[in-house]
């Protein structure tokens, strides 16, 4: 089913001074995919995924995305963010504006989509994740939950092809990280692309079209939840699950 | 203390004038303070040599000098450069006007461009990646997202700025700029009195930093309270 590829990734290098954070990373992601990345905790997994929408540059190897590749010099990485939707570990939901502002701001002012139009999408979103009544809080007057689900919003906002998932259950706490996922297994389900770094095994394995487990800034093994869960090939992979199942 | 009540009843639209002419000045001091100290915070965070370089060399350059001098330097130097500041009829003393609110301003600048960059960078990195990671540019999000949020966090400092620039007008009397400080001079040599003018000035000086400071601690005090 998955054919299109939309993100492809060609030996990708990151440094961080003396650093060798990304040793060549090779993957592609495919419309409608859902991708899980697991690991311990150094293996680069988070730095693959910021790689992807060059909130970390890149210090070597390419990221194509719809065909264009955005770690060209030339290229307008604004234009192609916009299309990439991002959410945080630490949710970074904007203190100083309401949830509704939250949510609108990037498509009245990136998209410049008509302020009416941009609310109305809006509340449609919140609906969804069942926050309609918190549009006009602002997110201190929120739950860790509740700031996770704004901020899946927040990116919804923009109509991205893809959603990138920057360990969105990992700070907080854990009658929270129930509702959260909820909202990625509907996304999930109504087709959208994803890009998951998480240490939800559950998830991975429920969720997961295809998983990539890294260690050491590569990714030692890949293959479907069933065959990484199941039947691990490589050494390193084994000692990985046997750790945190 | 008869002495000083007479002053003031015989002098008191000096005084007044010359309160109004300090608060002004103050207040213009720090508006345009605020304006091109962030041009230079920004400069001085930009990652280009060409932009942080002479806004570092600026900033420390007003700051290791006396304003004294700097207010010296603008008044008998800039004449001297060919910029000279017309009389202007209805507004006395136009030139001292504006080379003590140039050189307030340029020293203010250095210092306002020093707390607006601590507010700046005190603001998370997360912020600026969510900003950017829903395809804002890097202007764009500096100027929703983190300068807003910078401002609201400064903005005690940029008030405690206010009462110092206060205080520190009162040198712009040596150019003949007809603030307090002036009225009380003005007053001490029409009368050959020394203490009830300058006794008078000292307590509309107190005055205006006190309230200011405690109007601050009040302020201070309701915001932390909703962001709580």
């Amino acid at each position: 089913m998955h054919n299109e590829v939309l993100i492809e990734v060609n030996n990708l290098q990151k440094s961080f001074g003396e650093n060798h954070v990304l040793k060549d990373i090779n993957a592609t992601i495919h419309k409608g995919e859902v991708v899980v990345i697991i690991g311990p905790s150094g293996s680069g997994k988070s730095t693959f995924l910021r790689c992807l929408n060059l909130l970390e540059m890149p210090t070597g190897g390419s990221v194509i995305f719809e065909g264009i590749n955005i770690t060209d010099k030339d290229c307008d990485i604004n234009q192609h963010r916009q299309k990439m939707g991002m959410v945080f570990q630490q949710f970074n939901l904007f203190p100083h504006l309401t949830v509704m502002q939250n949510i609108t701001l990037a498509p009245i002012n990136v998209k410049k989509m008509k302020a009416d139009e941009a609310n109305e999408l809006a509340s449609k979103l919140l609906t969804k994740v069942g926050l309609l009544d918190r549009a006009d809080s602002y997110p201190k007057q929120l739950s860790g939950g509740q700031k996770q689900r704004i901020a899946i919003v927040r990116a919804l906002a923009m109509e991205p092809d893809v959603m990138l998932f920057d360990e969105p259950t990992s700070s907080l706490d854990p009658e929270m990280v129930g509702e959260v996922l909820a909202v990625m297994k509907e996304l999930a389900a109504e087709g959208m692309t994803m890009a998951v770094v998480t240490h939800e095994m559950g998830f991975a394995r429920e969720v997961g079209n295809r998983v990539l487990f890294m260690e050491d800034g590569v990714i030692k093994e890949e293959g479907t939840p069933e065959q990484i869960f199941k039947n691990p090939k490589d050494v390193r992979t084994k000692e990985f699950l046997n750790k945190v199942l | 203390m008869n002495e000083i009540i007479a002053s003031v009843n015989r002098y008191g639209a000096l005084f007044l004038s010359g309160t109004i002419s300090t608060l002004t000045l103050s207040f213009l001091t720090v508006l345009f303070g605020v304006i091109f100290g962030t041009m230079f915070a920004m400069m001085k965070l930009s990652k280009k040599k060409i932009l942080n370089v002479p806004a570092n060399i600026y900033i420390e350059i007003i700051r290791g000098t006396p304003i004294f001098l700097q207010l010296v330097l603008i008044y008998f130097g800039l004449p001297q450069i060919g910029v000279r500041f017309p009389n202007i009829d209805g507004f006395a003393f136009f030139p001292e006007c504006m080379s003590a609110l140039i050189a307030l301003v340029m020293n203010s600048t250095a210092y306002v461009a020093e707390i607006i960059r601590a507010g700046i960078t005190s603001i998370d990195k997360g912020q600026t990646e969510a900003a950017r990671s829903l395809g804002m540019p890097e202007n764009m999000a500096m100027k929703l997202i983190i300068l807003p949020q910078a401002y609201k966090n400064i903005l005690p400092a940029l008030c405690n700025e206010f009462v110092t620039i206060i205080k520190e007008t009162a040198i712009v009397s040596v150019v003949g700029y007809q603030d307090l400080m002036y009225a009380a001079q003005q007053v001490r040599i029409d009368t050959f009195k020394v203490f009830p003018p300058l006794l008078v000035a000292g307590a509309v000086y107190f005055v205006l930093t006190f309230t200011t400071s405690r109007l601050i601690a009040v302020l201070e005090k309701r915001w932390a309270r909703s962001d709580a």
